[in-house]
């Protein structure tokens, strides 16, 4: 569900006795902290033409609702990115009665940066010190009294991931909301600019139209920096002429003491105060670097890189394989032993052996047991594999080492981020493309991510290639994918106007996976699978049924013939269940597997009936590689415009066509 | 500094003072009260008031607690003492013949005395120098200081400190970018790793450490 964001952020504050907001940088925690506090019903926001979200949750605590905004992880609250944009303008709007304030007890100086940023803004905190066993682990200790001292605000110690004092955090976020304590300390920053907001403090004090009811001081220093909307807002402002000169002013002198933008200056002032805020908590001691800081090390050293993410890659295809293959087996044998009969029983009896009720089991029994078999197995696997890279924090290593290749295809090492994510499922990847600056970038690496074989695509090579014609073409095939993306890449950069902007992203520490967080993010991944997928696998199956219980199914395949007969070399009747796989792609192997149930029995699971090894490899690869499924292309539409969703699509189409009929040719001259 | 000094403070403690915090800061360290009187050869207790008179005055500002910055005009002024400190000190070894290890005690008296057109004679003098007998840059006569050695970051070798001097962007939001991580003028960085075959550098601020590609790190000048 997604909602305007302004408008959801009002409901929520009306609907709940408190409200409140999670900050924090990137990957310091805080989304375990959110989904420990609320579990399930979480609805996500957007702002009109944004892709970041803002995720909203009500729970409980006692007899009181509390609403909880989860904002998205940024280094400061600003104009200047997306992400920065959205929390920002979301801590404003929600205006929340407390923030919690989610801070990475390893890395305390550069975290403090985002604290300060919001406690100018007069907000009352709650500090969350996260990752405190980690920083131990490093010879970090934090002194959270201190730190609360120094902030005026309350500091709990957790560990996100294990749940360790989390209700803590909401028992203080809840006591100060009944008890509300004046923040005792504020940032002083240098005096001049000290002395600079003070000036404009003054006559602030004396407005009652302040912006988002903001404190005079806080609206002081973003004038200061120059906030576009605030600068709006005194242009705008009844008797706002005597202000706007003052500020200009204030601005003008400040510049010339320091010889310096006034935004630039706060910048450096907030994170001179941070270091030395940090410096004052911290106690560090000099110990050996613990394992996963040395290993981190080694994934980033440019020989050792290399070869771990060629290990990392090998590691993943093998568990895929592996555990895609045991679970496919073990369902498939559950199916067919428990709950096979059971569903054919009521149609049989009710309805008798006719067309109809064939074609419904179709839907219900072969349907499901095809995506048993090939497609749920591998789609689990995957998703756990990604939530596993993902938390451990390898994928910025490999944003680190693929940065070169992407510059070739105009990109850079960020973009590897939504490619891995794409090889999940690509319409969250095509949507995390706006990560990168500029529409150019965002054209290239979606294609690029459209190319990408997603957990559904991988399905297919892995349940029908590796089970038929061995792992070697399955190999092969991924292979030749990731070098048509690359020429892809490549020739788009060539052709297209303008050029690449570069990489700059921080580095994170490897964290050791909770195993819960995993499963949860798999599980909700999974079942919102399961949820789109369920309806148009029955769908699908029962449609392809009914066309082949009335034998219109080699009618209808008639057209396809040229194509798939005459140029790759295929059954016609393959090439339908390519066409009713745009639906979604693991369609494609299930309802050959449903046709084979259909016409040999349950146990026929074996693809061999149809197609000799060498049809099902090129079989696959232009399923790989050819239109994406109806979801991608309708985000591609959504994201880049419905001119460009439908050439990228179209491109694929031939590029798929081109490179099916090449391998047939390769195969006809020198055999399989 | 002739005009309007605080009771019982003499002109010299003050350019003493404004030229301590002025070597200080160029050498990239904090000047807090105490260095500073290490470096004037003054009490702290004198240093204190000198930094206030020189506040008032709108030289200096204390900027985070103990740590005292120069404004632009207070670089303008101490770079100018300094200079007048250099070449008296040249004057010292190149005429009169003194040890090189000697003069920086008498330079510390002769700079408060030069006129302005006495140090332009000077200069000429002793033809245009350009370091001082120890070796430092003479800041030049419109008193910026001395332009630091710069090159690209992404020509630093793996395991060197440097100090940005200047992000070169035109629309000034990769600037912004990079301030807010901490990446500005002034700060310092250390290159962790350089990716090969034009790969991208990693670098640490402040505990923290980002992937810089080489195309931005060719934007950011850096001295040592």
């Amino acid at each position: 569900m997604s909602l305007s964001c302004h408008g959801a952020l009002q409901e929520l504050r009306a609907d709940v006795d408190l409200s409140v907001a999670l900050a924090g940088n990137p990957n310091v925690g805080k989304s375990s902290i959110f989904n420990h506090l609320t579990g399930m019903g979480v609805a996500t926001a957007n702002y009109p033409g944004k892709t970041v979200e803002v995720q909203l949750a009500v729970t409980r605590l006692g007899d009181r609702k509390i609403g909880i905004i989860d904002l998205p992880g940024t280094y400061a609250l600003g104009g200047i990115s997306e992400d920065q944009w959205v929390a920002r303008q979301a801590l404003l709007d929600g205006s929340p009665d407390a923030v919690i304030l989610v801070l990475d007890a390893t890395n305390l100086a550069r975290n403090l940066y985002l604290g300060l940023q919001i406690l100018d803004l007069g907000v009352p905190l709650v500090v969350a010190l996260n990752i405190v066993d980690q920083a131990e682990a490093r010879g970090i200790r934090v002194d959270a009294d201190r730190l609360g001292e120094i902030l005026g605000c309350p500091v709990v110690p957790t560990v996100a991931t294990r749940g360790i004092g989390l209700d803590v955090v909401m028992e203080v976020v809840v006591r100060r909301d009944a008890h509300p304590a004046p923040l005792r300390a504020r940032n002083r920053y240098s005096e001049d600019v000290e002395a600079a907001v003070g000036k404009l403090e003054r006559p602030l004090a004396a407005r009652t139209d302040r912006p988002h009811r903001l404190p005079p001081r806080a609206v002081a220093m973003l004038l200061l920096e120059e906030d576009p909307e605030f600068l709006d807002w005194l242009a705008a402002a009844p008797d706002s002429d005597a202000l706007c000169r003052l500020r200009d002013e204030v601005a003008l002198t400040l510049r010339d003491l320091r010889g310096e933008e006034p935004a630039l200056l706060l910048s450096r002032e907030r994170h001179g105060l941070a270091g030395l805020i940090a410096s004052e908590v911290e106690h560090r001691e000099r110990r050996n670097p613990i394992l996963a800081d040395r290993l981190w090390r080694f994934t980033t050293a440019p020989l050792t890189g290399l070869l771990i993410l060629a290990l990392v890659l090998a590691g993943i295809f093998t568990f895929l394989f592996v555990v895609g293959d045991w679970l496919s087996a073990g369902f498939s044998a559950l199916w067919a032993a428990y709950a096979s009969p059971i569903i054919r029983w009521p149609f049989v009896t009710l309805l008798g052996d006719n067309a109809l009720s064939r074609t419904l089991l179709w839907g219900f029994d072969a349907g499901i047991n095809a995506a048993l078999a090939v497609g749920v197995p591998y789609i689990l696997t995957f998703y756990f594999l990604l939530a596993f890279l993902e938390d451990s924090g390898y994928l910025n290593a490999v944003a680190f080492l693929t940065d070169r290749l992407m510059h070739k295809m105009g990109l850079h090492g960020r973009a590897a981020i939504p490619l891995v994510a794409g090889t999940g499922c690509n319409v969250p990847a095509i949507m995390g493309t706006r990560v990168l600056g500029t529409m150019r970038e965002r054209i290239i690496a979606s294609t690029l991510v459209v190319l990408t074989p997603c957990s559904a695509r991988t399905a297919v090579i892995l349940g029908a290639v590796s089970l038929t014609a061995g792992w070697r073409w399955a190999l092969v095939i991924y292979a030749v994918t990731a070098v048509m993306a690359v020429l892809t890449g490549v020739g788009m950069h060539h052709f297209m106007p303008g050029r690449g902007t570069g990489l700059v992203m921080e580095m994170f520490p490897f964290r050791r996976p909770g195993l819960g967080p995993i499963i949860q993010k798999t599980w909700n991944r999974f079942r919102e699978f399961v949820v789109v997928a369920t309806p148009i696998i029955l769908g699908g199956s029962i449609v392809l049924g009914g066309l082949y219980e009335t034998g219109l199914l080699w009618w209808f395949a008639i057209p396809l013939r040229p194509i798939m007969e005459g140029w790759l070399g295929l059954p016609a009747v393959a090439g339908l269940t390519l066409i009713v796989a745009v639906l979604r792609k693991e369609l494609a192997l299930q309802l050959l597997v449903t046709l084979a149930i259909a016409q040999y029995g349950l146990q026929a699971k074996n693809l061999l009936t149809f197609m000799r090894p060498d049809q099902i490899v090129v079989y696959a690869l232009v399923n790989t590689l050819y239109v994406p499924c109806v979801a991608t292309i309708s985000i591609l539409a959504r994201e880049l415009g419905w001119r460009l969703a439908l050439l990228i699509s179209g491109f694929t189409m031939l590029l798929a066509l081109l490179v099916g009929g090449a391998a047939r040719g390769l195969f006809t001259i020198f055999g399989f | 500094m002739n005009d309007a000094t605080g009771p019982g403070l003499s002109d010299e403690l003050l350019e003493d003072c404004l030229q301590a915090v002025y070597r200080i800061v160029t050498q990239g360290r904090e000047a807090a009260v105490g260095e500073i009187a290490a470096f004037a050869r003054v009490s702290p207790a004198e240093v204190e008031a000198a930094i206030s008179d020189l506040r008032a005055r709108g030289l200096v500002v204390a900027d985070l607690p103990d740590r005292i910055i120069l404004t632009r005009e207070g670089q303008r002024l101490a770079a100018g003492i300094l200079r007048r400190h250099r070449l008296s000190e040249r004057l010292l070894t190149d005429v009169l013949g003194l040890p090189w290890d000697r003069v920086h005690d008498e330079a510390m008296r002769l700079e408060h005395s030069l006129t302005p057109e006495a140090e332009a004679r000077l200069e000429s003098l002793l033809n245009h120098p350009e370091t001082c007998p120890h070796g430092a840059p003479i800041p030049v006569p419109d008193m910026s200081p001395p332009p630091p050695a710069t090159r690209t970051l992404d020509r630093v070798l793996a395991g060197t400190q440097v100090r940005i001097e200047q992000v070169t962007e035109e629309d000034g939001a990769l600037l912004r970018y990079l301030a807010s991580l901490g990446l500005f003028p002034q700060a310092r960085l250390t290159v962790e790793e350089v990716a090969p075959f034009g790969g991208p550098l990693l670098v640490q601020v402040n505990g923290a450490r980002y992937a810089i590609g080489r195309d931005v790190a060719a934007k950011i000048l850096v001295g040592k």
